[in-house]
């Protein structure tokens, strides 16, 4: 462990600084040099700029990266800012993210403000960079709004489109609320533990909960209530997910990916904190029949409602975008499956778990946002039998889509099964969890419905018009998106036929940190 | 075992060998159909390399056998005790458990990689000249690559489930490449019944495998520390099974079920014949490299857990003293060229499930090698003449083939020899040593019964190969010459031709007679590896715990006398008078009802088709009779689900999307939809919300 003092704080910030200095390169860029060009070209060029300062901050916390794994955890003032081997490694991968995301917006161009809405991206993976590194109350509430307010205006870019506006003002809307509740929780927080860092607050509230649900102990229940609550709206979890469909279908695609897989991986990863450190004395229990107050009690009835919820309302969706986010719902309820385990497995599952999911989704959303910027639509309609006007798409849907399904050898099928696998362990003996397992797992089986629906309509569907020369209608996509799917792929694959390496660096990092 | 950092780099390495044909295989499939250069490059290219690191591998193990402690003497044939290189890695974990998977690099892997590696890539070569027409090449090269690095996967795998993934993986690409040309009825039919037969015992096999597991809590076959399945397999021994077994007896048995459905052993063998659809260099992986070998080499693989067991041991050699005999009657009644061969398979496999049913671990595996290099040549011979003589497989139409094709006939010739088992071919020594261990096998008259059944088998097999190559290569050609034309069989075969002068046999090119004369080299000289008594070098290497056997002249002379009778007989009813086109089978004056019995291969089919099809047919009668009962519950079951999701679809909808969708009509109204925010039903929603976290602040507190 390492304390930083400002100047080295400064410089272990760098690949932030990048991030923020790519935002203004690429907004002077396009105003100096771009004036005159067309929005395609726009996209491309600012693209290009802005890729580059992602890999150069990519490249950065690589080194950074090796420094922290040769010296330990660097610690900022007031744990504002904590750099571990796992931090970093999720600060890479969120880097690696927003570059795919990239790489579909270049294949997307929607709108003619093309510097602002790299830029915006780029501040909300900077959100997410703070978010995933800090341990502090305020850093964490800063952050998550940093991000929060960019997503919805990446929402509601797609000016002129009136499911877009929609879609942002009530994202915004039930996020102001969302932040509202998380507030009020973090406030009753420090107010009770008197500390705003999470081991700080992890230690008062072991005190507190020791006298169970009688003064202090039932203000910090009311505490960890409004905070879950409030990162309820943020995971899309139920009855706290009505904004998401909205959200998803209204955006502009690029920006959909960014939402489902970039924001779900930063705010998990702050769950998970929040809940394993902060709230490491206020656990409760929820196995069958010993039901106890705590966080855990709380996830798995959240856990329980969103699977069902997420599940049945997919099946009936005619939009493949608003499929997609009733699915991210259901996956939220699988990933609180993994938590409630409460365990250090819980945590790899989960953590693993949220990297494959953030890759196929990223998979799944490129092919959407390619097919429909031909199509002119992204509804069941619009897909019907694209396989003959796109085979090789299709076929990389197929995969993510399986991989969403949980079908091995695909990355999917082990994120569920660790996820799984992790609830078991908690209770060995009475297998306390397996009423919770056993519904996701139906729930998996009622999901593979939908997902065949949208594959059987990619496939087999007539289309509503045949095309008059199937060959001049090709779908080919660029060949910076095809790279883009690709290393999607490849992480899916990887994780799905050698899925003990990952959860083995996790493991490793996790086993690494003091606590 | 030795210390980790004394392993070989080939050793850690071995799992390169089945890795390279199945990247070749996964890269072709992805290639354009125009791409027949490359993927073919690709796949004899990633053979080739295989084959050189399995003779790596085979060097390195013949110089620990050699060398058990190196640098310290020169200790030749000194180890008495069974060795291994492991390497294993994790393949996923949950919590405390653990599946791991690994390579191991043994005697017996060495050997066998060794000769499969290096006949796939025989064969691979070869079908370059023999598919050289068909448009699909393309899907062929990356069948045949797929086919061999399972095989090679399963002889590297030290894991029953690795073991299993691979086994199947031979399954499935037997299924595609035996239905090559789907088109054709038959090979679609004789595709599905390989699959489906090897299946029924690859049931017992899994069941096998999973109580194995269920016994000794792993399925490694060897273990750095010794606890490997097969290493507990004296333990299982003294535990109950079933029926009067002890559990390695039992396991053992399970496990031989699917050994006997992939080697074709009766009753499981009426797959293999029909497998002949295939194209022909097919058939000659199948026959000689891959699947049949895959049975054998899977007991071969287990054999301390059927060590452990005598009884099982007693039966698996009855069966295949059996399949011996009753596959060389079948072969000995057949016309069509590569059905003879088949059957010759077939007795041939049974002849190895004998030797190691006596106890004769070695002399199966030394057989088994062997028979891999002599059958891929007549194989590849038999489909040179079929290519040559214009598609055609009936023996009664070919005669006379070897002043058209020289090379094809010395080749096959020396093929016939050695499997006939004349001195000095591989043959003679192969199945000497099978007939050994068979005739040193026990005390009474019961156990001498497998030698007896081996000793006729000799007779039959000399006798069928000789009347095939008097009826293919020996007096005048009975083909068709007169019409012009191919043979159209089907349309890729037609297109694998060569447009020559039709009528007359011709000799295929030089990248097909080249294996052959590779082949027939070794053929013909291997089976030095492997002399009687001290010099048996291929026992001492394979099994170095068991002495070998003792020169049995008896066992030799009988063999050789009854060989030399079986060509003999051969000759005279084929070779001396050759026959004249439309000749009928002088063998049929000679037996009458006793070869038609043979001809139709003993009724196995038509007894099958009686009671075992008939019996799963009305089984899916009754079963598609409690589906529908079933289906009505689960059709009910959907419905809730969807009504279920409807309700709360509708619940999005109308609760909370109306007040946006009924008022966005129209960008103008954009500012009414702000009003919408605030004519009470999205705060409505909202209050539902908080209902809903007021409902679990009161679970939460209630509990």
């Amino acid at each position: 462990m390492k304390n930083l003092s400002y100047i080295e704080l400064l410089l272990n910030l760098l690949p932030q600084v990048a991030l923020v200095v790519t935002a203004f390169a690429a907004l002077a860029v396009d105003f100096v040099v771009l004036r005159r060009s067309d929005p395609a070209t726009r996209f491309r060029v600012l693209g290009w700029l802005t890729a580059l300062g992602l890999v150069a901050a990519g490249v950065m916390l690589f080194v950074q990266f090796g420094q922290v794994q040769a010296h330990g955890t660097y610690v900022g003032p007031l744990r504002t800012l904590v750099l571990d081997p796992l931090t970093v490694f999720f600060q890479i991968v969120i880097v690696v993210v927003t570059i795919i995301t990239v790489f579909i917006s270049m294949a997307y161009p929607f709108t003619t403000h093309v510097s602002e809405y790299y830029a915006v991206l780029l501040f909300g993976a900077l959100g997410m960079n703070f978010l995933v590194a800090s341990e502090e109350l305020i850093a964490i509430f800063v952050s998550l709004e940093l991000l929060s307010v960019c997503l919805y205006i990446l929402t509601a870019f797609h000016k002129g489109m009136l499911r877009s506006a929609e879609g942002g003002l009530k994202y915004f809307l039930f996020g102001a609320v969302s932040s509202a509740f998380m507030m009020f929780g973090l406030a009753w927080t420090y107010g009770l533990t008197g500390d705003t860092t999470l081991a700080g607050i992890g230690k008062a509230a072991t005190e507190l909960a020791m006298t169970g649900l009688h003064g202090n102990g039932a203000m910090l229940g009311v505490a960890l209530l409004f905070t879950l609550v409030g990162f309820g709206f943020k995971i899309a979890v139920a009855p706290f997910h009505q904004w998401a469909p909205d959200a998803y279908e209204g955006s502009p695609t690029p920006a959909t990916a960014f939402i489902a897989t970039g924001s779900k991986i930063a705010s998990f990863f702050i769950l998970v904190k929040a809940l394993f450190i902060g709230f490491d004395g206020a656990q409760g229990s929820a196995s069958w029949g010993a039901f106890n107050s705590g966080w855990i009690a709380v996830a798995a009835t959240l856990a329980a409602v969103t699977l069902v919820v997420g599940n049945t309302a997919a099946i009936v969706q005619r939009n493949v975008k608003r499929l997609l986010a009733y699915s991210a719902i259901a996956h939220a309820g699988y990933i609180l499956t993994g938590l409630v385990a409460a365990n250090a497995l819980g945590a790899a599952s989960v953590f693993f778990y949220i990297i494959v999911y953030a890759f196929t989704n990223l998979g799944a959303f490129g092919i959407v946002a390619a097919l429909s910027a031909r199509v002119g639509g992204d509804d069941f309609k619009d897909f019907a039998g694209i396989y003959k006007r796109a085979p090789r798409l299709t076929f990389l849907m197929l995969l993510f889509v399986l991989s969403l399904a949980g079908i091995p050898p695909l990355g999917g099928f082990f994120g569920k099964f660790y996820l799984f696998t992790a609830a078991l362990s908690a209770d060995p003996k009475n297998l306390g969890l397996l009423w919770l397992v056993t519904l996701g797992i139906a729930m998996s089986a009622v999901s593979l419905y939908y997902y065949l629906i949208l594959l059987k309509t990619m496939y087999v569907t007539e289309p509503a018009e045949l095309a008059a020369n199937p060959a001049a209608d090709r779908i080919v996509a660029p060949w910076f998106l095809n790279f883009a799917l690709l290393v999607s792929l490849a992480v899916v694959l990887w994780t799905g036929l050698a899925p003990q390496q990952l959860l083995g660096w996790i493991e490793l990092f996790l086993k690494s940190l003091p606590s | 075992m030795e210390p980790a950092t004394h392993i070989p780099w080939i050793a850690s390495h071995l799992w390169l060998i089945p890795l390279l044909p199945f990247l070749a295989g996964g890269v072709s499939a992805l290639l354009p159909r125009r791409c027949r250069k490359l993927s073919a490059g690709l796949a004899i290219g990633a053979i080739g390399i295989s084959t050189l690191l399995s003779f790596c591998a085979l060097a390195e193990s013949i110089l620990r056998g050699l060398l058990p402690h190196a640098g310290r003497q020169w200790s030749a044939m000194q180890t008495h005790e069974a060795w291994h290189w492991l390497t294993e890695f994790t393949w996923f974990s949950y919590g405390t458990t653990s599946l791991k998977l690994g390579f191991v690099l043994d005697p017996l892997t060495a050997a066998m990689a060794t000769m499969v590696s290096f006949v796939s890539m025989l064969i691979f070569i070869y079908s370059l000249g023999y598919m050289d027409r068909d448009k699909n090449f393309t899907r062929f090269f990356t069948f045949l690559s797929l086919f061999a690095g399972a095989m090679l996967g399963l002889v590297v795998a030290n894991n029953l489930l690795l073991f299993f993934i691979c086994w199947e993986l031979v399954g499935v690409a037997s299924y595609l490449l035996i239905g090559f040309w789907y088109h054709r009825p038959s090979a679609a039919a004789a595709a599905k019944k390989a699959f489906i037969v090897t299946k029924l015992g690859d049931i017992g096999f899994f069941a096998g495998l999973l109580w194995l597991y269920h016994a000794t809590g792993t399925l490694q076959f060897y273990t750095p520390d010794h606890t490997g399945a097969l290493e507990q397999a004296t333990a299982l021994a003294g535990l109950p099974g079933i029926m009067g077994l002890s559990l390695a007896g039992t396991i053992a048995l399970l496990i031989f079920c699917g050994a006997v459905g992939k080697s074709g052993q009766w009753p499981l063998h009426v797959w293999l014949p029909d497998a002949m659809e295939g194209p022909t260099p097919v058939s000659a992986l199948i026959h000689a490299a891959t699947m049949v070998a895959a049975g054998v080499f899977l007991v071969a693989r287990t054999y301390p857990l059927f060590q452990a067991s005598p009884q099982v041991l007693t039966l698996v050699a009855w069966i295949g003293a059996f399949t011996a005999i009753m596959a060389a009657t079948i072969a000995i009644a057949q016309n069509d060229i590569k059905r003879i061969l088949a059957y010759s398979t077939v007795s041939q496999l049974g002849y190895m499930v004998m030797g190691l049913g006596v106890g004769g671990m070695a002399a199966a595996m030394f057989h088994l090698l062997m028979h891999g290099f002599f059958k891929a040549l007549l194989f590849l011979g038999a489909g040179s003449v079929i290519h040559g003589c214009h598609n055609e497989q009936d023996v009664f139409k070919m005669g006379g083939v070897k002043k058209h094709m020289p090379v094809t006939f010395w080749t096959y010739f020396v093929g016939t020899l050695a499997l006939a088992g004349i001195f000095p071919l591989a043959g003679f020594w192969s199945k000497d040593e099978v007939l050994t261990a068979a005739f040193n096998w026990g005390g009474g008259w019961f156990h001498k019964g497998p030698f007896a059944l081996g000793c006729i088998g000799v007779f039959l097999t000399a006798f069928y190969m000789w009347r095939q190559v008097c009826l293919v290569f020996l007096g005048e050609y009975r083909g068709e010459k007169a019409t012009v034309g191919h043979k159209q069989v089907g349309h890729e075969e037609a297109e694998t031709q060569h447009e020559t002068v039709p009528g007359v046999p011709h000799e295929s090119p030089a990248v097909m007679t080249v294996p052959l004369v590779i082949l027939a080299i070794f053929s013909a000289f291997m089976g030095f590896s492997g002399l009687p008594e001290h010099a048996n070098l291929i026992h001492h290497f394979l099994s170095p715990e068991h002495a070998p056997h003792h020169v049995n002249w008896f066992v030799i002379a009988t063999a050789s006398a009854l060989a030399f009778a079986g060509l003999g007989v051969g000759h005279l009813l084929y070779g001396v008078k050759p026959l004249a086109a439309d000749e009928p089978d002088p063998l049929k004056a000679k037996l009458g009802k006793l070869r038609d019995f043979c001809r139709d291969k003993w009724y196995w089919d038509e007894l099958y088709e009686a009671t075992v099809v008939r019996f799963a047919n009305i089984a899916a009668v009754v079963v598609d009779l409690g589906d529908r009962l079933l289906d009505g519950v689960t059709v009910g079951m959907g419905l809730l689900a969807r009504g279920l999701s409807f309700i709360n679809d509708k619940f999005d909808e109308h609760a909370i999307n109306r007040s946006f969708d009924g008022s966005c009509g129209t960008v103008r109204l954009m500012g009414r939809c702000f009003a919408a925010l605030q004519d009470g039903r999205v705060q409505s929603y909202l209050r539902l919300v908080a209902v809903a976290a007021a409902l679990l602040a009161f679970w939460f507190f209630l509990k």
